[in-house]
Parts: structure tokens; sequence; C-alpha cells
């Protein structure tokens, strides 16, 4: 490894000031595509990534980051971790872990992708960009249309004997298209995540776009009112990735998790089964959490019940239990928390044509807006800006927009009436989220 | 940060292929976290961004690599990796550079990083117990401080070169009230581009109380009713309401590729005419101000709109280049690692002539947003999104009882045309704006205003 030698110079210096000391280093490749017009709009390649340095002194962890990962930076990330753990007073006894048992063979790194070239990835956006225009007149412009890849190394590295390293890429492709009606004007997108470039449907990615800004022209908000509905696979997913702190042993035990106390009861409807699954095929796969511990699969929501939070060895300890392996740094810039992996709803029975079939007079909710602002993870509560469609008879009548959907997460899980069979992931972000349609009792609208 | 010699190596190699225009962008920024939870500081995070980003823009096409190496070598390798997405001549460029002269409308009095973290940690401390002891429903208080000192050098084949040096400082408090197994939450977070001395003019105690008041306030209110009302929202971050159902939307990187509602309505009125908006990069010390734009160009006073009327967009250099038009100083990017585009500083709705006691007592019924949250919009449709942390339900003129969980949505051009009461009390809010180039600091504040009517989404209540 290229940094083995500037890490044993870190612990060196380190060693002089603080007990235990472990290094966190990513690096990453990242290429994005944008056309406009048939040509390239922008063309981005970095190579970047950034150390971070955490170390105990007098039982205290301090943090220190730097991007200029070389020599020169030693004395700087030794002295600001140092310093920064004097002023630790929390009692919370954060650690350096010795290391897990038998980790899991794994490889989390597609040579499909690495292996294309860059011409054939432009080719792939061009034809996008083409295929979303010709499909329907009203489409009149592309809002965005592009493709985004990633290669990512991380490397964990203690002074208790932890020395981890993987490699993870992946890529998505994505377009937003308008379509415009006289003054009416709306957008519909479309993406897939790739692993492997030949396996990818640029038509249908186009047809889903324009389909969903086609079939939404003419859209009217539709009275206020609670109305039984369908939630999109991919909007439920966004609201668990939304509320995920809900399940973190971090809030719960800082009081800000009304799931407080209910491990072993139940908290949602029996239909409703979530996993955290670290291993799942179509996901992104990790053999070890960023602390270096293995990961596991475990569902947190066993039919309606809840089983576990997610844990790190911090809060695992302070609730006298193991880390479930969900041990995470945002970046080499964040200190230590709480993140799942590839964390889903189990699908259920029901085909998506049967969840609509079932409501007599109801909406479809396609899209919301807002989900970094609109709901409270504390209280639960929700307000959202929404876009969908009115059901009338079992059969999708009209299209609607102008609304917001309010409600409670807690609530919303008790509230499940139905899920659908069409599990699907959204972006990933933190974690990698994953639904399929859900059926509610009845959500409140709000429009006219 | 680098010398004229290296830039000017690293320029040619980018234009080794062609391309009109070449750039190089080198940051180096200190940061530094801490955060307390509780009482106890929990977490301490402080260290070094430092990287340099080449861009090289030729006809309407940009091209973007950035690196954390900044040696002569590889950052010549990167702009001829860049380059090599290019297929014309080379370009033989003789550079002269010329130092800008740039106004400060930032002075610092105290480095943050000079101060001990003792200081810091004590006046965190004071907030917090400032918070705590507001009130017994009051359950969990976290506080925030973050100090940055970003160090930038823009240079390009234009011949600019300049430096630029944005210190920030911010001070958050978020309060958690908690009753009868429901938990609701207040925070407000005052910064400034300021050093240390931020703290001669906030008063710790002062944001801890008030993020305390609005928690234990909301754990008191019913759930807001649905409905389409008027609202009136008060000033500082009031300004979201710009921000997001307008702001956006007069970015240039919209605007260039006709896909914002705003395209070609230069001239026309869009607003009601009691409307006068904007975005302004010399405020000093204010929280989205910066000396020169991340291009290298003298930020500015940019009147949006007056008096209903449109006036102007908010332009970068690329965009610019598309539209045929001169950039407003408004190129932005949260660091190295972003191709900088168009985007707001300092953005504001002028003072009007009500006060806040006229626009409440004039109104039948309706909603009073104190506080508001974030909010995002859609440029290309204009419907926008925004959160109320802090309500309260207005009958017959006067406020009747707090109301929580409320989201205001609406259409951009339409809510313009419906402000019926501009305040005369202007002040400004801080937020951190997310789009294209990055998450930026970014001030917003209007007067208190009205809408006439606007969809409230809260939960079906009795009202």
């Amino acid at each position: 490894m290229a940094y083995r030698e500037l890490i044993n110079k870190i612990f060196n210096k380190g060693k002089e000031k603080m007990e235990d000391l472990e290094v966190y280093i990513e690096s990453s490749k990242q290429i994005e595509i944008k056309i406009f017009k048939g040509e390239i709009d922008k063309y981005s390649i970095s190579e970047s990534g950034g150390l971070s340095l955490r170390g105990i002194h007098n039982g205290k962890m301090g943090y220190s980051y730097t991007e200029k990962i070389d020599e020169s930076s030693i004395d700087m990330i030794v002295n600001e971790a140092y310093e920064n753990a004097k002023y630790i007073d929390t009692e919370d006894k954060e650690e350096i872990f010795k290391g897990s048992d038998g980790y899991k063979e794994i490889n989390s790194y597609g040579e499909e992708l690495s292996a294309t070239s860059i011409e054939e990835k432009i080719d792939l956006v061009k034809k996008l960009e083409i295929e979303a225009l010709s499909l329907d007149e009203r489409v009149t412009s592309i809002q965005q249309c592009g493709y985004k890849e990633f290669d990512k190394s991380r490397y964990i590295v203690n002074t208790k004997g932890v020395d981890l390293s993987d490699r993870l890429n992946g890529a998505g492709i994505y377009i937003v298209v308008i379509a415009k009606d006289g003054d009416d004007i709306k957008t519909g997108m479309g993406f897939r995540m790739i692993r492997d470039i030949s396996q990818i449907d640029y038509k249908a990615i186009a047809k889903e776009a324009v389909d969903e800004a086609i079939s939404s022209l003419g859209a009217k908000p539709i009275r206020s009112n609670s109305y039984p509905s369908v939630i999109k696979n991919l909007v439920f997913a966004d609201l668990l990735d939304s509320f995920i702190s809900v399940f973190s042993s971090d809030y719960i035990q800082k009081g800000m998790s009304l799931l407080k106390d209910k491990v072993g009861t139940k908290v949602a409807s029996p239909l409703l089964t979530i996993v955290d699954d670290p291993y799942l095929k179509e996901g992104f796969i990790r053999g070890f959490d960023d602390e270096g511990t293995k990961t596991t699969y475990k569902k947190i929501i066993d039919k309606g019940v809840l089983t576990t939070y997610l844990y790190n060895w911090k809060t695992a300890k302070k609730d006298g239990v193991e880390s479930t392996g969900n041990g995470a740094r945002g970046s080499y810039k964040s200190s230590l928390s709480i993140s799942p992996t590839n964390f889903y709803i189990e699908k259920g029975n029901n085909t998506f044509e049967e969840l609509i079939e079932s409501i007599e007079r109801g909406v479809y909710i396609t899209d919301v807006a807002g989900l970094h602002s609109g709901l409270n993870p504390i209280s639960g509560d929700f307000s959202l800006s929404a876009s969908g469609y009115e059901i009338i008879d079992g059969k999708i009548n009209r299209p609607i927009n102008q609304i917001t959907i309010a409600g409670n997460f807690f609530e919303v899980l008790n509230n499940i009436d139905a899920i659908g069979n069409d599990l699907k992931f959204g972006f990933p972000n933190l974690g990698y989220f994953g639904s399929p349609s859900i059926k509610l009792n009845n959500i409140s609208v709000s429009g006219e | 940060m680098l010398n004229g010699k290296i830039i000017e190596n690293v320029l040619c190699a980018a234009l080794c292929k062609g391309g009109d225009f070449a750039e190089i962008f080198v940051e180096d920024k200190y940061n530094s976290n801490i955060k307390l939870v509780g009482g106890l500081i929990e977490n301490n995070m402080s260290g070094r961004d430092y990287g340099v980003g080449i861009r090289i823009i030729d006809k309407l096409n940009c091209i973007y690599a950035f690196t954390n190496d900044s040696t002569e070598e590889n950052l010549i390798k990167v702009a001829k990796e860049a380059a090599s997405a290019l297929q014309n001549a080379s370009i033989d460029l003789k550079l002269n550079f010329m130092k800008s002269d740039i106004t400060n409308y930032n002075p610092i009095k105290i480095m943050p990083s000079s101060v001990e973290k003792k200081k810091k940690i004590d006046l965190m401390k004071k907030g917090y117990e400032a918070a705590k002891s507001y009130d017994s429903v009051i359950s969990q208080v976290i506080v925030n401080y973050l100090e940055e000192e970003q160090s930038v050098l823009i240079a390009n084949t234009e011949g600019l070169l300049a430096e630029d040096r944005r210190v920030r400082t911010r001070f958050s408090v978020g309060s958690v009230a908690s009753k009868d197994g429901e938990m609701q939450q207040g925070s407000y977070g005052p910064g400034a581009s300021m050093g240390f001395e931020f703290f001669d003019k906030i008063n710790v105690e002062e944001v801890g109380r008030e993020a305390s008041r609005i928690a234990k306030a909301m754990v008191y209110a019913d759930h807001c009713p649905s409905g389409v009302m008027p609202v009136i929202m008060d000033n500082e971050f009031g300004g979201v309401l710009f921000h997001e159902a307008c702001g956006h939307s007069l970015e240039a990187a919209f605007i260039s590729k006709g896909t914002s509602v705003f395209t070609d309505k230069l001239g026309q009125l869009v607003a009601s005419p009691l409307l006068t908006a904007i975005d302004d990069g010399t405020m000093p010390n204010e929280w989205g101000t910066t000396n020169i734009d991340d291009e290298g160009t003298p930020t500015k006073r940019n009147l949006l709109i007056e008096n209903g009327v449109l006036k102007s967009y908010l332009i970068d250099k690329l965009n610019g280049k598309r539209m045929n038009m001169e950039s407003t100083g408004s190129g932005r990017r949260q660091s190295y690692k972003f191709a900088p585009t168009s985007r707001m500083n300092n953005t504001y709705i002028a003072k009007g002539d009500s006060n806040l006691d006229e626009i409440i007592s004039s109104t039948e019924n309706g909603l009073y947003a104190k506080k508001l949250d974030g909010g995002s919009v859609n440029p290309a449709t204009g419907d926008f999104n925004f959160a109320v942390m802090e309500g309260y339900l207005i009958k017959n003129g006067k406020i009747l009882k707090p109301v929580r969980g409320a989201t205001l949505i609406g259409n951009g051009l339409k809510v313009l045309e419906l402000i019926d009461m501009v305040g005369n009390n202007l002040s400004l809010g801080q937020g951190m704006c997310g789009a294209d180039s990055g998450s930026i600091p970014a001030g917003l504040g209007q007067p208190p205003l009205r809408v006439k009517s606007l969809t409230v989404g809260g939960r079906m209540g009795d009202e």
C-alpha cells in the first residue's frame, strides 16, 4: 500500500502524545459527463482524497484531517487531533476497535465499468438525450442529462491491529426532460445505477422520463381531504432515507428519536419488514464498516416488531451490546457516526396494479419535494410538496400537482395497508435505500 | 499559493489541444467544528481542505478537473488529461498577469484560529445553559460552533490573477422540547463573514433562548390546517421565499439554456409593483459576501427586480458567454471540487411601507409564518416549497394560536404577483444553499410581507 510509510510516520509521531491511533484514508476517482443539445456541456475528471486521524488522549478521542496527504501535514494533524481530544468532556467512551474475526471475502469492484472507454460512456449519454427528445414533440428541452462514475478506495489502519482496505465503484446515468403544452410546463426524470454499461437500456430510461413528464401535463390540485393512497416505491425509499436517524442508536441515546425503549415492541404494520443487508447483490457490498467492524445482515423491523437499532462501538458500549457494523464516516472530514448499508423494505405480495385497483377514490403519489426541510425526524411529522395522480374506481384518472401530503412517519408505518412486489432503490446517499410501492389507509392531502 | 511561472505552465498545458479559455483555482481552507450535546463537548474536528481545480472552456463546453496534488508535474499532467477531451490545435499563450485590486468588504479583526479553543467552548456552554434552562419542556440542546478560513487564488488565460481570503464564523443552537410523548425542535444559527469579533455582535445566550422559545412554542402547538389562505412571512429567514420562489430561477445556468420560467422576461413586469429585489455580494461582513466571486470577478450589487420589473439575472462567465452578457460577479462554488456556476450571494427583498402589526391586523384569516425553514424549487416549472418552523394562525386580524408542521407550496411566477403588502423592517438571515456547484453560504432576507393566497400544507384539522 502506497500510504504505509506515511501512516507509520504519523503513528510514530502521534504515539508521543496519544495512546491509540487510527488513520482513515479515502481516495477516489470521479468522472462526470453532462450533455446538452448533443454536445459535451461538462466533462469532469478528478483524483482526490483525504486522510483523517483520530487518537485517544486520556481516554478522549480527538479528530483531525487533511487533503494534503504528504509528510508536510503530519505535525498539523497530530497536533490538531491532540488539541481536539483535550476538550472532549462527554462521558460516552469512544475507543479504537481491535478488529473482528472472519471478515467475508467479497468483491465490490466491477471490472466491466472501468474497462469501458470514456467514448462509449459519452456516446451512451448522447443517445439517451436524442432518444428522449424524439419520443414526443411536447418534450421541448432537456434540463439535465448526465453520467457520474466513482471509484473509491478506503483504508483503515490502527494501532490495535486493524489493517483493512477495499475498493468500490459504480455509476449512475440520469435525465430530466421538460415537456410543454401551451403555458403548462412539467418535468420528468429517469435514472439507473450502472454496474455494467452493456446492460443499460437507455431507451427505457428515456421513456420513463418522457412518460412521467407527458402524463403530468394538465395536472391540477385535488380537493383537500384525507385519501387512501399508493406511494411510489422510489418516493417511499426517499422517505425512509430522510427518517433514517430514528433507527440510529445515537439519536435514541440523545433522546432524539421516538423509537426509544421500543425494541421488541410493535412499531409498524405486521406487513412491514425492514432489512439492512451489506451483502445485497444489487446494492453496495461492504465487508466491514468504517471502524473496521465486520458487517452483518439484520432485520431492523420484523413483521412490524422493532428488533434492533443501528450501532457503532461507541453507542453499543453505552447500551451494553455489540456493534451492528454500522459505524460510518460520512467522509474523512466527519467524525464517527452511524449509517445503514443497503437498507430496504422487503417486497410484499401485491402487484402495483393490485394496489391501484384496491382504491375506489384516492391518490397515487409519484413525486415529493422538500425532503430536506419539510420533515422533522425528531417528531416524525412531515408535510411535503407532492404530485401524482388521482385514482377513481381502481384506475388512474388524471394528474394532480400543487398539493402537499402530510402525516407522521410513525403513524404511516402503522397505516400500511398493502405492500407491492416492485422493490426499487433510489440514488445512493450515505446508505442505499429501497422500497416497494406502499399502500396507505389514508394520508392528509392539501390542495384546493 | 502557487508561483506565476507554474500557473502559466499549467494554463498553457490546459490549452494544448485548443480551447478558448483556461482557469486555475487553488484553495487552502482551514475548518474547525465543535459540537456540544447535552452540555458536554462530544466532538471536535478540525482540518485542512487543499486542492486545485482546472477548467477549460471550448466554445460553450466546459471541461473540469481537480486534484489534491499541487506539484507542478502533477498539475501539468492533470491539465493535459483534461485537455485530451479536445481535438484542436495547440494555442500559443503569452500571459501577462495583472494582479487584481480587491476591495475588502469583510474586514476581519480577530482570526478565529488565533483564539484558544477554551474560549469557544465557554461560549458554547453559555449558549447551552441559556437554552436548557429556558423551560422545563426543553429535553435536549445541541450547540455547534463553526469557523473557516478559506484562501483562494484564481488565475486565467485572460491574464486575471486574484487572491482572496474568506473568514466565516457561525454559532447555532438546536433545542428539543418534549411533552406527552411528542417532540418538537427549534433552531437558530446566526453566522457572518467575520472573525471571532462576531461574538461581540451576537449574544450566545439570546441565541440559545431563541431556539428554545421556538421549540417550546411548537410543542404546545396544534397541527396546522390545510388549505389556500393569505400567508404573512416575517423578516430575516423569511427571505427563503424569494430565494426559492424566484432567486434560483434567475440563475444564468437555467436562463442560458432556456430552461427557466424567467427566460426572455428582462424588462417585463414579472411581480407585484410593490416588489424590489436585490442580490448583493458586497454587504460588509454578511454571510454571503465575498470580495470576488470564485471566477475572480469582483462581486456587485445586482438589482434583480425593480418595482415588479425584471432587471437582471445572476450571471457567471460561461453562461454569460452563452447569453452574450457580462458576468454579474455571481460565479460561485463550494470548493476546488466544483466548476463554478451562477449562484446567489445575499439576496433580499427591499423594504416597503407597512409594519408587521398593520399586516397582521388587516388579515382576516390566515397564517403568520414567523420562522421559516429551508425549501427547494424546480426552476423549469417554478414550483417551489418550503417549510414553516414556527407558525401562528390568524383569525380576525389577531394571532389566535401556534401551529406546526406546515409546508408552503406555490409557483414562482404566480407568487410574486400575489405579494400585496410589504413591511418596513428588513433583516437578513443565513443559510447554506445547495445546487450544481455545491453547498455555499448564502444570505437571504426580506421585510415582513404578505402573499394574498398560498397553499398551506398542514394536516386536516378542525379549522
